[in-house]
């Protein structure tokens, strides 16, 4: 679904890619981990052409993302890192705003918005202004108008940076149904239990390439970091 | 590798799909601005309550031309102060996208930067043009305003109104703060309306001041107004024209400037 070949994009003597490589199948989730700068979120946003890259190639459902960005952007649901609403705006407005922009009309839209909002348990709040909500609230909110429509590859950059254990589950159940339904996964977080509880591959980034790839058994990290230790911390 | 048959994953955009988007963003965008309608009312009140106060010595200024030329003045002269101060309307929306970095997630959708362009511009044009409107319609009820060719009026309202959004979205587009977007207004439209001749008439202004008067936008949309209100088609159309390219040229470099990422929430 997803093939990244040897990726370069520099900012000036910066190498923020160089020479990033990642395939992604449909089903997969991808968990893409490394340390602040390995380049993470400039691979987003060069997948999601919001930033050209010098060199290398992407296709997104055998389309090419540097030739076709408004072509492979109709397949993206697209999470970015920060948090990205308008504090005037309601929940619901938020999730028909994105759905629609996404192709969903009337009642599609409607019933689209209705299930993503109950899974990401905001039911109550969809007649609240963003600029109201609270922090978890806010993520769920961000990371449901990335979610409302259906799309074959999702774009998650650090969802849950920041987020309470009830955001944390809302939103890893939800990537896991996505994935079973066939939408591959490309999850970036600091957080290696996640990734256990999302039964994702990993890819390890580092100084701006996929040092690393491979299952979480390949790579020696089975049992390292199981999942539920994460939320009970967080909970207590 | 192409697209798994699975269910509910989109097909292929419909014919009239970015038609669709634009309407969305068109909505969008308005409920944003009339959420926030203490800019906008501003401008709208300031100019007719200044058009009251301001009137007499006006025409008292021109009271050789008649009284007419005063009235035409003090309306024409509000109408292009107070839309080129409205200006920070239309730089202050694009401004809070960055800010919200919501910009970027609309990048992010299937959107064409043109449709996210129209769907920010239709509204903030449809309340530039009516804030032109009111303040031309009140100087016709209470003054008496002779408006010879409503045509001709509405074409220079509308011009200036392209004018003004080209100028405020590569504005918004460009500068990196909301505090340098508020000196460029405050300053550059005070600075371009009074050498435009909007504060005091053309004739008035030093020498030096009416040679350079021409590369301020404010000096083509008094000329496409007071000729407009007099029923001249050739110095309305004229002047009109400038406004085009004003806004042509302007918005070309904003769009172009946000295509190339230029106006991107981190540079903020």
């Amino acid at each position: 679904m997803l093939a990244a070949e040897g990726l370069v994009k520099t900012y000036g003597r910066l190498r923020a890619l160089d020479e990033f490589t990642l395939h992604v199948t449909a089903g997969e989730i991808a968990g893409l981990v490394g340390p602040n700068g390995a380049g993470k979120t400039t691979f987003v946003e060069v997948v999601t052409g919001l930033i050209r890259p010098d060199a290398g190639s992407v296709t997104v459902g055998g389309i090419d993302a540097l030739k076709q960005p408004r072509a492979v952007r109709e397949l993206l649901g697209v999470c970015p890192q920060e948090t990205a609403l308008y504090p005037s705006v309601t929940v619901a407005e938020h999730l028909r705003l994105f759905g629609g922009l996404a192709g969903l009309r009337r009642a599609a839209l409607r019933q689209a918005a209705g299930e993503i909002a109950e899974l990401m348990q905001l039911t109550d709040v969809l007649g609240k202004p963003a600029g109201l909500l609270s922090g978890g609230q806010r993520k769920r909110t961000q990371a449901a108008t990335a979610l409302v429509a259906p799309r074959p590859l999702l774009l998650l950059d650090e969802p849950t940076v920041g987020a309470d254990p009830l955001t944390r589950t809302a939103l890893l159940g939800v990537i896991t149904a996505r994935a079973a339904a066939g939408a591959a996964v490309v999850y970036t977080t600091h957080y290696l239990p996640e990734l256990a509880e999302l039964g994702a591959t990993i890819a390890v980034a580092r100084a701006g390439r996929v040092a690393a790839r491979g299952s979480q058994a390949e790579l020696g990290l089975d049992g390292l970091f199981p999942a539920e230790p994460r939320d009970a911390d967080d909970a207590a | 590798m192409t697209l798994p048959e699975a269910a509910g994953w989109p097909g292929p955009p419909g014919r009239w799909a970015g038609a669709g988007r634009v309407a969305i963003l068109v909505r969008h965008n308005l409920a944003l601005f009339l959420r926030e309608p203490g800019p906008l009312l501003s401008r709208l009140v300031q100019p007719v309550f200044l058009m009251l106060l301001m009137r007499p010595l006006y025409v008292a200024a021109l009271a050789r031309y008649g009284v007419e030329a005063g009235t035409s003045q003090v309306v024409t002269g509000m109408l292009v102060l107070f839309s080129l101060l409205a200006l920070s309307v239309v730089g202050g929306a694009i401004m809070a996208e960055r800010a919200w970095r919501t910009w970027d997630r609309l990048r992010a959708t299937p959107a064409r930067a043109g449709e996210l362009l129209a769907g920010k511009a239709i509204p903030v044009f449809v309340l530039l043009a009516a804030q032109q409107v009111v303040v031309m319609s009140f100087g016709a009820v209470v003054f008496g305003l002779h408006v010879r060719s409503v045509a001709l009026v509405a074409a220079a309202v509308g011009c200036w109104a392209l004018a003004l959004l080209g100028l405020g979205t590569l504005f918004g587009a460009t500068l990196r703060s909301q505090s340098e977007l508020q000196v460029a207004y405050d300053i550059g439209g005070v600075l371009l309306s009074a050498l435009g001749g909007a504060m005091v008439p053309l004739t008035t202004l030093p020498g030096w001041a009416q040679a350079i008067a021409p590369v301020s936008p404010a000096y083509w949309a008094m000329a496409a107004l007071r000729s407009a209100l007099l029923g001249q088609a050739g110095p309305t159309l004229r002047a009109a024209a400038v406004l085009l390219a004003v806004a042509a040229a302007t918005g070309t470099l904003a769009a172009w400037r946000i295509s190339r990422g230029w106006a991107r929430s981190r540079l903020l």
